[in-house]
């Protein structure tokens, strides 16, 4: 029985010299000064960056932030393995440093000024269990990282570059794999010398009962320490042991908190800020340029704001971007992950020192080292893959349609892009239609469709430039109005009021075009009698929904997959001829990850008796058709290979599909293209959800032909 | 040191399209106007040798149209014009290329440039004779459908190249001040964001008069014109009929369609 529990407790500088204590004190002094230093650095870096007021109560952004970070929601999702090593690292870590905090707070703190001890006894010999095990869970977790950097050969964790060429310096920036390295092996020498050296202290310590009695609560160490003495190590050796390495763990400790600031090891600081400065809305809501700026876009480093100065440093390389990417699958020189990096580099490289270097060197456009090339910038097809999987919280949309803000400032975009800009400003569409010819697809119908601007309806339709100029989709747009009609649905239209909605032409980063569109749909819409907006087009759809009201346009509005949920679950449609497809559901970018509607469109294929086969890369991992962000207007390069073709090679094997569903007038362009140019024409067809639902509801009136 | 580049506002039909009242002209209700394409490329030469050049350069529009017509104005301010004038009167309407020459020419000797920029010809009237026509009155040199410009501003002589038939490039040197007619194609006309304009509203555009260019109403519109539209007007689709039957038949078909045709003439 242990008679004094204060006796029981860690060893700390027993047999040390006065003169190593102040030594050791003093080197922790050092290395406190330079982690504060590189603290200081780092945040003067993103000081430099344009100010910006985050929305919302801190609170709520800390409560959101700890959630994530605890949970490790983020870092599970599509490699829950990864996951399930981070969170053995993290609370591993996190408990060690709470262990260390505690014996500093005793020892250095409570006991001295105010004569408090509690890290004793019991509380100690538990202290000590669970540190073991903490210990346990750290190494582990960095072996398995370990092992997926060595052996697994993951592509999403080679560093090769898709916008540069082998030979160039910055190709596979091998200082990034020796930074990983040098991360994991220090943590794992730091981790293990714990153990080494707790088991030195007890085979020392190995006649004192009050340490050898109560070594089990320090399972590993014992067991260690079990091994040593077999090993013939003795308590005059134990003692030298642990006295040396005493020193190697407490520098190696020391030397790596100096470096937090300097090196990858940030991410324990800067994912946390980054969650904290999130936008729900990144990609979906970008940020209007002020009427007084001076310029517009990103131009230079300082452009970006500090909290996309605190993303770039957030980023952990850890390829789920790069992963996700359209433009990078098909080998387009563009990759999230690079462009972040790049940045970053640039950011380090001219605004970490004293002065603020000229604005010269400061412009983060063209292809020197940590530049973006616009190849690059215009490969985006703002689809918000890389943005959806982030697990630290980077946005990468908004930097990019900043930077290529700055590229059409400069005309610095494809000649056929130009002239696609050029021709919705002097005619509304990007089809070079007449204004009044937009509403002439409703013409072909048996019954008229309301002017909402003339007559009062429940249900304005914005019908989106696709769906009313492009042929193909024209016979959707007819039959959409057809099963509204025969719904019941009180429902009308702009005709020439209407523009094109200008989501596509603010992400192409034509902002000021973008602001004569939306100032011009939110007066027309001013000027109609409705209660709900509808669009079956979800590039609208979001803009509409979330950038509109900026412009002071706030509307009830919804996909047409939902409107038809509802109108089948009112009963004003009805299913009477049941599909028995095997169907395919492509989420449309700005319908699921944009907006996340995922549910209804699957609602409504079961409604029709569809069986639905999901593709690999379904709901917030739709795999783009490559049409987004303006892309849709400038032609792919000649020879490689389509994001659409892509994808249509993914559903190809889907045994036995017959049609490919898609909610959304671009996917139907893009995709019936990429059916036939993939060799997979007779094999399934590509279908609106619109037309599988006509078919699942045959006409209620014969003469209803639409034409 | 100044060039003088003459744009042109031009129209395109809109669909389904009227023609006005007095039969002469499309309604303008149907017109969707914008700045004609060849000037786009003049006026970019025009801003290319002000950038290139190590002394001032200014670059101003002139364009002679009503209200409407400041939109395309500003576009030419967007895209890197210093100044823009527009020369209105109402009894400029109706007139033709040789009375717009006229006015044109008037403003060049106002402003004495040291080059008059024009593009070869405007897409909505095809005349390809304002340009010359202005040359001739200032009594100026001048090159037609200029595809190369070399010329340094404040040199003596410009040369340039002009596309002849048969693929033949002739390459002229000509004394300054002259007027060229610019052809498409001489380079790449830069893409005027909808900030840029905007904020080239902000610029003025001088707004000038018959009497500030020492004109009367006798030099322009119908009385300062040498031609006059009479009509405008869409021809009747020509009909093509297939007779089927055999010989006898068709022949019997063709004699009643020849009869038809005779009945129908006064």
């Amino acid at each position: 029985m242990i008679v004094d529990h204060t006796a029981v407790t860690r060893i700390l500088f027993e047999t040390f010299s006065a003169a190593e204590v102040r030594l050791f004190y003093g080197l922790g002094f050092v290395a406190s000064a330079i982690f504060c230093w590189g603290v200081f650095v780092q945040i003067r870096k993103y000081r430099r960056g344009a100010a910006l007021a985050l929305d919302g109560s801190l609170w709520a952004r800390l409560l959101a932030m700890f959630t994530v970070v605890l949970s490790h929601r983020s870092i599970d999702r599509r490699d829950a393995a990864a996951g399930v090593a981070h969170r053995l690292i993290f609370y591993g870590f996190t408990l060690l440093f709470i262990g260390t905090a505690t014996i500093t707070l005793e020892y250095d703190i409570l006991e001295p000024l105010f004569g408090i001890r509690f890290w004793h006894g019991e509380f100690y010999l538990v202290f000590s269990l669970v540190l073991d095990v903490a210990g346990v869970a750290l190494i582990a977790g960095l072996l398995y990282m370990m092992i997926r950097r060595g052996w697994m050969r993951l592509p999403k964790l080679d560093y090769a570059r898709p916008d540069r060429s082998p030979g160039d310096a910055d190709f596979d920036r091998p200082q990034y794999r020796r930074e990983d390295w040098a991360f994991l092996w220090t943590l794992l020498i730091i981790g293990g010398t714990g153990y080494v050296l707790e088991a030195a202290r007890l085979v020392w310590l190995q006649d004192r009962a009050v340490v050898w009695d109560t070594r089990w609560y320090s399972p590993v160490g014992a067991l260690l320490a079990e091994g040593f003495r077999s090993a013939g190590l003795d308590a005059y050796g134990g003692g030298l042991l642990r006295h040396g390495l005493w020193w190697f763990h407490g520098l190696i400790a020391l030397i790596f908190i100096a470096l937090i600031p300097f090196t990858k090891v940030k991410h324990m600081f800067t994912a946390g800020g980054s969650w904290l400065a999130r936008d729900p809305l990144a990609a979906q809501r970008l940020t209007r340029v002020p009427e007084s700026a001076s310029q517009v876009g990103v131009a230079k480093i300082t452009d970006f704001t500090w909290k996309q100065l605190l993303n770039l440093d957030a980023c952990t390389k850890c390829g789920r971007c790069h992963e996700a990417c359209p433009a990078t699958a098909v080998g387009a020189p563009l990759s999230p992950r690079d462009v972040i990096l790049s940045l970053r580099e640039f950011a380090n490289a001219t605004l970490e020192s004293g002065v603020l270097p000229d604005a010269a060197v400061l412009g983060v456009h063209g292809k020197g080292p940590g530049q973006v090339a616009m190849e690059t910038l215009w490969s985006c097809r703002t689809c918000m893959a890389c943005v959806e999987i982030c697990p630290v919280a980077v946005e990468h949309v908004p930097i990019i349609v900043q930077m290529r803000r700055k590229l059409v400032e400069e005309g610095a975009m494809d000649p056929l892009l130009t002239k696609t800009l050029q021709t919705i400003h002097k005619t509304g569409n990007s089809f070079g239609e007449s204004k009044r010819k937009r509403g002439a697809w409703s013409k072909a119908l048996p019954f008229p469709v309301k002017d909402a601007r003339k007559e009062a309806v429940d249900v304005l339709w914005f019908v989106g430039d696709y769906a009313s100029f492009d042929p193909r989709n024209q016979k959707v747009t007819q039959t959409f109005a057809t099963l509204l009609h025969e719904a019941g649905v009180d429902f009308g239209i702009l005709y020439d009021g209407e523009s094109n909605a200008g989501n596509d032409v603010r992400r192409v980063g034509e902002e000021g075009l973008y602001e004569v569109l939306a100032n011009a749909n939110v007066s027309a819409l001013a000027s109609a009698q409705f209660k709900t907006v509808v669009t079956t087009d979800p590039h609208s759809f979001n803009t509409i929904k979330n950038e509109y009201p900026d412009f002071g346009g706030k509307y009830e509005i919804q996909h047409y997959t939902t409107l038809a949920r509802q109108l089948f679950a009112a009963g004003k449609l009805r299913v009477t001829h049941p599909l028995k497809y095997r169907v395919t559901f492509h989420d449309p970018c700005h319908l699921g990850r944009f907006n996340k509607g995922y549910d209804a469109p699957r609602e409504l294929l079961a409604l029709l008796g569809c069986e639905l086969v999901e593709m690999g890369r379904s709901r917030a991992n739709s795999f783009c058709c490559g049409a987004g962000g303006g892309r849709i207007w400038i032609p792919d390069p000649v020879g490689s290979e389509k994001p659409a073709q892509n994808r249509m090679k993914e559903a190809a094997v889907i045994p036995g599909l017959e049609v490919y569903v898609v909610s959304c007038p671009k996917d139907l362009t893009m995709f019936e293209d990429a059916l036939k140019t993939t060799g997979n024409e007779g094999n399934f067809v590509v279908r609106e959800l619109i037309e599988l639902i006509r078919e699942a509801i045959p006409l209620q009136r014969a003469e209803e032909v639409t034409a | 040191m100044k060039i003088l580049v003459a744009v042109k506002q031009v129209a395109a039909l809109d669909e389904d399209f009227q023609i006005r009242a007095d039969g002469r002209d499309v309604d303008p209700d149907f017109l969707i106007r914008d700045l004609n394409e060849w000037d786009d490329y003049s006026l970019e030469e025009a801003v290319k040798i002000k950038e290139a050049a190590s002394n001032p350069v200014e670059v101003i529009a002139v364009s002679v149209g009503p209200v409407h017509v400041d939109e395309s104005l500003r576009k030419c301010l967007a895209k890197g014009a210093d100044r823009a004038i527009r020369v209105w009167d109402d009894c400029i309407e109706g007139s033709d290329p040789i009375a717009i020459a006229r006015v044109v020419a008037a403003v060049a000797k106002r402003e004495a440039p040291d080059m008059l920029f024009a593009g070869v010809q405007s897409s909505d009237q095809s005349f390809a004779s304002t340009g010359i026509a202005t040359a001739a009155f200032l009594e100026w040199p001048h090159a037609a459908v200029v595809s190369m410009l070399s010329y340094a501003p404040g040199a003596k002589t410009a040369v340039l190249r002009r596309e002849l038939e048969g693929g033949l490039l002739q390459e002229v040197e000509l004394q300054c001040p002259a007027v060229l007619t610019i052809q498409l194609g001489i380079n790449t006309p830069r893409y005027a964001s909808l900030r840029s304009i905007k904020q080239a509203a902000a610029k003025p555009i001088e707004i000038l008069t018959l009497a500030d260019l020492q004109l009367s109403a006798a030099d322009v519109g119908e009385a300062g014109s040498l031609s006059r539209v009479r009509r405008m007007y869409l021809p009747d689709k020509g009909q093509a009929q297939l007779i089927e039957g055999d010989v006898a038949a068709q022949a019997k078909r063709l004699a009643e369609i020849i009869k038809e045709f005779k009945g129908q003439s006064p």
